[in-house]
């Protein structure tokens, strides 16, 4: 699983880029009872604007916190290979058409974070 | 201040404290704020997140945030008019920042 920038050149201004983009992602997509499928697609990547600001008054801290994460999305169906008689192949996952610096929505969206 | 490149870093701002709504009493400081790019990323979930959700979590995000990750206390001095006094008031200051866990419970 994981994110690629394209040539060299990419991977430098990369290092560089503010923002929030589309960008191509491989992952393997598996269930319990078929095989499991390499799918590159499209998702999200970038480094969005976060900020924590001293104030005078509770809670004490101002923050900002907008995430690069989907904006518009796609759901994209693919069979898996090699699946038992009682498996559905059908596998379905979000690809990206748009991304955005915005929330991370609870509702729809798995929101990790980590130190 | 490279505050549009990559990273969280410290960015100063002028916080003016009046003793009351008039102003009588008042005094400005420089404190410092932490300012950022963090890495941020979302992608197609896992099977197991998907499950778990009932289907409803299709999108995983993974971010960090700029955070303060060192403050300070620091006095400013109240001026008054006609050699009255009033007390030093501290207010808060980052020494230092990071990209780090994103507090807020929603971000």
């Amino acid at each position: 699983r994981g994110m690629k920038g394209r040539g060299r050149n990419a991977a430098t201004n990369l290092q560089r880029f503010t923002g929030c983009a589309v960008r191509e992602f491989t992952f393997l997509a598996k269930k319990p009872g078929c095989s499991g499928l390499h799918i590159t697609t499209d998702a999200c990547w970038g480094r969005c604007e976060t900020w924590e600001k001293p104030v005078l008054d509770p809670p004490f801290i101002e923050s900002h916190q907008r995430v690069c994460t989907y904006n518009v999305t796609q759901l994209v169906t693919v069979q898996l290979p090699n699946c038992s008689a009682s498996v559905d192949p059908a596998y379905t996952y979000a690809m990206a058409l748009r991304c955005h610096c915005g929330m991370c929505v609870t509702s729809t969206t798995e929101c990790i974070t980590s130190g | 201040y490279e505050v549009l490149s990559p990273g969280c870093h410290l960015y100063p701002f002028n916080v003016t404290i009046r003793s009351d709504r008039r102003g009588t009493c008042r005094g400005t400081h420089v404190a410092f704020a932490c300012v950022g790019y963090c890495e941020s990323s979302a992608f197609p979930s896992r099977y197991s997140v998907l499950l778990a959700s009932n289907f409803t979590h299709n999108v995983t995000s993974a971010s960090r945030c700029c955070t303060i990750s060192k403050d300070a206390k620091v006095k400013v001095r109240l001026d008054c008019p006609r050699g009255r006094r009033h007390d030093d008031i501290e207010i808060l200051t980052a020494r230092a920042c990071r990209c780090d866990m994103c507090r807020k419970s929603r971000y």
